[in-house]
């Protein structure tokens, strides 16, 4: 391919590129000219348009096909061209492997029978199960017959995964033999690449959603694809009500909701019971256990069960799912050592424990794909891979070679509560269609088997029937934010599939009100508008906003880009103590937030004279991805806060209010995350208006019991944390945010009252300085 | 009757069907609050003629209650519309002509108390009707079938969420959700945080007695001598296996290494 890239594509890259971009009218007199064309019509200007492609020696027969009436036939025989239909290059030798491999997908048989269908109707279900092709084959399939190169317009396949958009868009982009980021390109939070040429492009469907803030038709799209439906992420709920208004503006507007579950009847019906089309998958049965009696202790069944399998089930990979990180790694631990055990005794064969979670390193998670261990000896027992995963490995990572699932039955569930406003992740039973997608990891590559650590009885009356969509279990602040900004007014009657409990939406509305970015009739404000800009929460972009008004908007911009990536802190369990110690050289007593700020600082500062970055963040326990990820997002945000033309400056570092003003700063957006000490000599703090009884958690830097900190997160897990915290002081909150914490309003309590002692000392202090002058 | 001697009797059997009529009749809202007459001197009563002293002091209560000039009376009728309305078509359906009550489908005739109020007086039909009715609708079949009305929802009515969702048709009161056909859940999902490993359905009694905590063995003097002399012996095989050297020992003897 690198051969033909110097000289013959120039030409026709520029040619498309006129032909995207304009409507034809300019084109068609120059190629009139140039062919003495004496017959011009308008409608065939891509024809013209071919024939001065002609001069490289390529006619694309792409040209020919008349948009939303193609087949199948003439698709494969584009695809099968000597060169490549959208660039006019000769297709790589790896082009005609992949395509070899795409036409085995269970997919392409119904090629004919998708575009069919594509073609009766504006709205299309279609359904497939993993392993079907669809991510990658329907987009394409689309494209040969939306012909964007006639509209000018781009097709969009949401996912609801950066990863899996990123990953996607590279694996299409080698199937049309085509430069990532060129024909197909991606768009996700704080990375967008994309082209001017760009006609298929993944995105997570919280990047479309943004889109739409600016673009309410979605006037760049002829055909929108929303992938993955059946997760019921919160974007993808929203896409699906905005779509479904947009559908009956926009005549010309195609949508396809691709769902890899069979509870497709409900898309169908929401959709004013648009047509389904079923694919089916590359599937094999799976057999399915359950256990006679409930488990004590499902951690330990799930060990035994996995060692069970191993010692007497055949050559298989097994998948186990847990909840949590800590879980996983101590499982993993606790199956190596027995397996360890298993071969020294009773001469098992070798196996490899490999943990997945989302937080863990990239390299790290690619292990899985790693074969299984040789048998130890020749003849000896096969050797297998075990991999111990959160619900990540449920549906949006496939891994081939996994006969055996162990299902304990629980996953870690997202729930907010709006009347104590805590958003917790909680280990809580799945429903059946969940363990249905678990045991159907199973039989991928041949007949496999599922043991459900729960009895029969459980799964059909514990369990139940769908997981609860995220919508119903968010804080909705965002989302109300930027359902404002795309023109949705009537939040009561807006036609989601599961709509949310009132309760939440009025919380929401409510937060938002007390940020100011609604007025108290609801209506969008100037700062509402600019916030939503952000693709932030709404807190931490009001924070972001009004940082100028403190003279310390660079710092705030670090610390907001460091707060919006992973942890940054490293705390391995063979060196906790050393790197402990390390992170106390960053500490600053006031808070976590400035110690972040410090150890960002830090690394710029190491970056600048020259340092090996990797070698200096292993060596000071700090991620080296992570904040090389915080320095691209804080890019990607001051260039937002420049084009918002929202100052960027900075208090001088000797000023003695450097920290005073950071500190008051983020008051500005976390006035409704402050918790005050329950008393002297305790640690237990009280949340401001929430009432929730917290502790600071264990890894803070902050040492001095402090009696009112401004907090980031709240963590739910044996014990109620608050995380990243720094001191304030209470004058502040009076000043910064007086309709919150107008004293009138707080119900009865130790904070009311310390709020009040408060008031009534800045109104002395005040009243003195009056006297004085 | 005896007036002079009886009158302490009178107004005390007096007192008691009064506070009997209340219980019984007499809604919350018209209650006077309690010792608000005491310092008023007492009326004294007599027990009316008719023998049926019931049916007088029902009436004089539902008197009043048609007007609906109390607040309260106002508030009811607001929340409790349905209620209203049924009694209404119950007293119309009460004419002579239909006899079967509207609400429950039941004959409103065959009542024991009807019956035995038309005992007393045949000119008194009409009244003896409305009687029945009444009956009738305390009767546990009528109340049973009468629409169920829920009290008002516990929101803070001052909220501004509240006030943007009703700008929108929503009615905190109706029990209904948010959403297009406002099918929409009413209240937040709720999700208990779970401490323990325990499997998906197990269910741990919940008054189960706390696990006995463990005892600590006190030990005298002996025992812990005994005790130290045991883990001193093991030491000591174990550091001879461990430094112990097989040649020294065959050379030395066993014992002399120590």
């Amino acid at each position: 391919m690198t051969d033909y890239n110097s000289e013959s594509s120039d030409p026709s890259k520029g040619v498309k590129r006129t032909n995207m971009g304009e409507d034809g009218t300019k084109d068609s007199k120059r190629i009139k000219t140039a062919n003495g064309d004496e017959q011009y019509n308008p409608y065939l200007a891509h024809t013209y348009e071919d024939s001065s492609s002609q001069q490289n020696g390529f006619k694309s027969p792409l040209d020919q096909l008349e948009r939303h009436n193609t087949t199948a036939l003439q698709m494969t025989k584009a695809e099968d061209g000597e060169r490549n239909p959208w660039t006019g290059e000769p297709h790589s030798q790896q082009y005609f492997k992949i395509l070899q491999s795409r036409r085995d997908l269970p997919v392409h048989k119904q090629r004919q029978e998708f575009l069919d269908t594509y073609h009766s109707t504006q709205i299309l279900v279609f359904v497939g199960e993993t392993g079907s092709g669809k991510t990658t084959q329907i987009p394409q399939y689309v494209l040969f017959d939306e012909l964007p190169f006639q509209t000018g317009k781009l097709i969009a396949c949401t996912q609801p995964r950066r990863v899996a958009a990123m990953s996607v868009a590279q694996r299409v982009a080698n199937e049309l033999d085509v430069k990532l980021g060129e024909e197909v390109g991606y768009s996700i939070r704080f990375e967008n690449k994309t082209g001017p040429k760009t006609m298929l492009k993944y995105m997570t469907d919280g990047q479309l959603l943004r889109e739409a803030m600016h673009d309410h038709d979605m006037t760049r799209y002829s055909c929108i694809i929303l992938d993955e439906a059946h997760e019921r992420t919160l974007a993808t709920d929203i896409l699906m009500a905005l779509l479904k208004q947009i559908a009956a503006r926009r005549k010309d507007l195609k949508i396809i909701v691709m769902s890899a579950t069979l509870d497709a009847q409900k898309f169908q019906s929401y959709f004013y019971n648009a047509p389904l089309l079923a694919v089916p998958g590359r599937t094999h049965p799976v057999e399915i256990f359950y256990t006679p009696e409930p488990e004590r202790d499902y951690v330990e069944a799930s060990v035994r069960t996995v060692l069970q399998i191993h010692a007497t089930e055949p050559e298989g990979d097994i998948l186990l799912f847990l909840t949590g990180e800590e879980e996983i790694e101590d499982a993993c631990r606790r199956i190596s050592l027995e397996v360890d055990d298993m071969i020294r005794e009773s001469d098992a064969g070798p196996m490899r424990v490999y943990p997945l979670y989302g937080t863990l390193p990239p390299a790290q998670q690619q292990r899985i794909f790693d074969k299984a261990p040789e048998p130890l000896r020749k003849g000896g027992r096969p050797g297998r891979k075990c991999i111990v995963s959160t619900n990540i490995a449920e549906t949006s990572l496939t891994i081939d070679g996994i006969v055996y699932v162990v299902d304990p039955g629980f996953s870690k569930q997202k729930i907010y509560n709006p009347r104590s406003r805590v958003e917790s992740l909680l280990v809580s039973p799945i429903s059946k269609a969940s363990a249905q997608q678990r045991a159907g990891r199973a039989g991928r590559t041949r007949p496999g088997k599922c043991f459900r650590l729960y009895t029969e009885k459980a799964f059909k009356k514990e369990l139940i029937e769908q997981t609860y969509p995220e919508i119903l279990r968010s804080n909705l602040a965002n989302t109300v934010l930027e359902l404002k900004k795309l023109g949705v007014e009537d939040l009561v009657h807006f036609d989601l599939m599961d709509p949310p409990a009132p309760e939440t939406m009025m919380r929401a509305l409510e937060e938002l009100n007390y940020l100011a970015c609604l007025d108290d009739d609801g209506e969008l404000t100037k700062l509402g508008s600019l916030a939503s800009e952000f693709p932030l929460d709404p807190a931490v972009a009001v924070m972001l906003i009004s940082s100028p008004e403190f003279y310390c908007s660079n710092e705030m911009l670090s610390i907001t880009s460091l707060l919006s990536v992973p942890s940054i802190w490293i705390r391995p369990n063979n060196a906790r103590k050393r790197a402990d110690e390390m992170k106390a050289q960053f500490a600053h007593p006031d808070g976590d937030h400035l110690t972040l700020l410090n150890a960002y600082h830090a690394f710029k500062g190491a970056e600048q004279q020259g340092t090996d970055m990797k070698q200096w963040c292993h060596e000071h326990f700090l991620s080296f991805r992570h904040l090389s990820s915080a320095d691209n997002v804080r890019a990607q945000l001051k260039r937002i806060m420049e084009t918002h033309d929202i100052e960027l400056i900075s208090t001088p570092f000797q000023d003695k209010n450097y920290y005073i003003n950071i500190r008051r700063a983020l008051l500005a957006g976390f006035f409704m995350q402050v918790a005050m000490r329950e008393s002297s000599n305790s640690k237990v703090y009280k949340t401001v208006k929430d009432d929730q009884l917290v502790m600071i958690h264990p890894s803070t830097v902050v040492t001095s019991p402090y009696d009112w900190v401004v907090y980031n997160e709240f963590v739910l897990t044996t014990k109620q944390y608050v995380r990243t915290v720094t001191n304030i002081r209470p004058e502040w909150l009076l000043e910064i945010a007086p309709v919150y914490y107008d004293v009138d309003t707080f119900e009865k309590g130790e904070i009311k009252s310390a709020l009040s002692r408060v008031t009534e000392k800045v109104r002395r202090r005040q009243a003195i300085k009056g006297s004085g002058r | 009757m005896d007036t002079p001697a009886g009158s302490q009797v009178d107004v005390d059997v007096n007192v008691d069907v009064d506070a009997d009529d209340d219980y019984d009749e007499v809604p919350l809202q018209h209650k006077r609050p309690f010792g608000s007459g005491l310092h008023r001197k007492t009326v004294a009563f007599v027990p009316a003629s008719d023998g049926d002293g019931c049916l007088n002091s029902t009436d004089q209560v539902t008197a009043p209650k048609t007007q609906q000039v109390d607040v309260a009376d106002l508030y009811l009728s607001m929340v409790l519309p349905k209620d209203n309305k049924t009694t209404k078509n119950a007293v119309n359906v009460g004419e002579p002509g239909a006899v079967i009550c509207e609400v429950c489908r039941l004959p409103l005739e065959s009542e024991p108390a009807s019956a035995g109020s038309s005992d007393v007086d045949n000119t008194t039909t009409a009244t003896s009707k409305t009687d029945g009715k009444k009956v009738h609708e305390k009767s546990f079949a009528h109340q049973v079938c009468l629409p169920h009305s829920y009290p008002p929802s516990a929101l803070d009515r001052s909220r501004m969420g509240l006030s943007y969702l009703s700008q929108y048709g929503w009615d905190p009161d109706a029990r209904k959700g948010l959403g297009a056909a406002e099918q929409g859940i009413t209240f937040p999902i709720k999700a208990t945080p779970k401490y323990s490993n325990l499997g998906v359905g197990v269910h741990v009694p919940k008054n189960l007695p706390p696990p006995k905590e463990k005892k600590e063995r006190l030990l005298d003097a002996g025992k812990v001598r005994k005790q130290a002399r045991k883990d001193k012996h093991k030491a000591e095989i174990i550091r001879q296996q461990l430094f112990g050297n097989q040649d020294l020992e065959k050379y030395l003897g066993q014992g002399a290494v120590r």
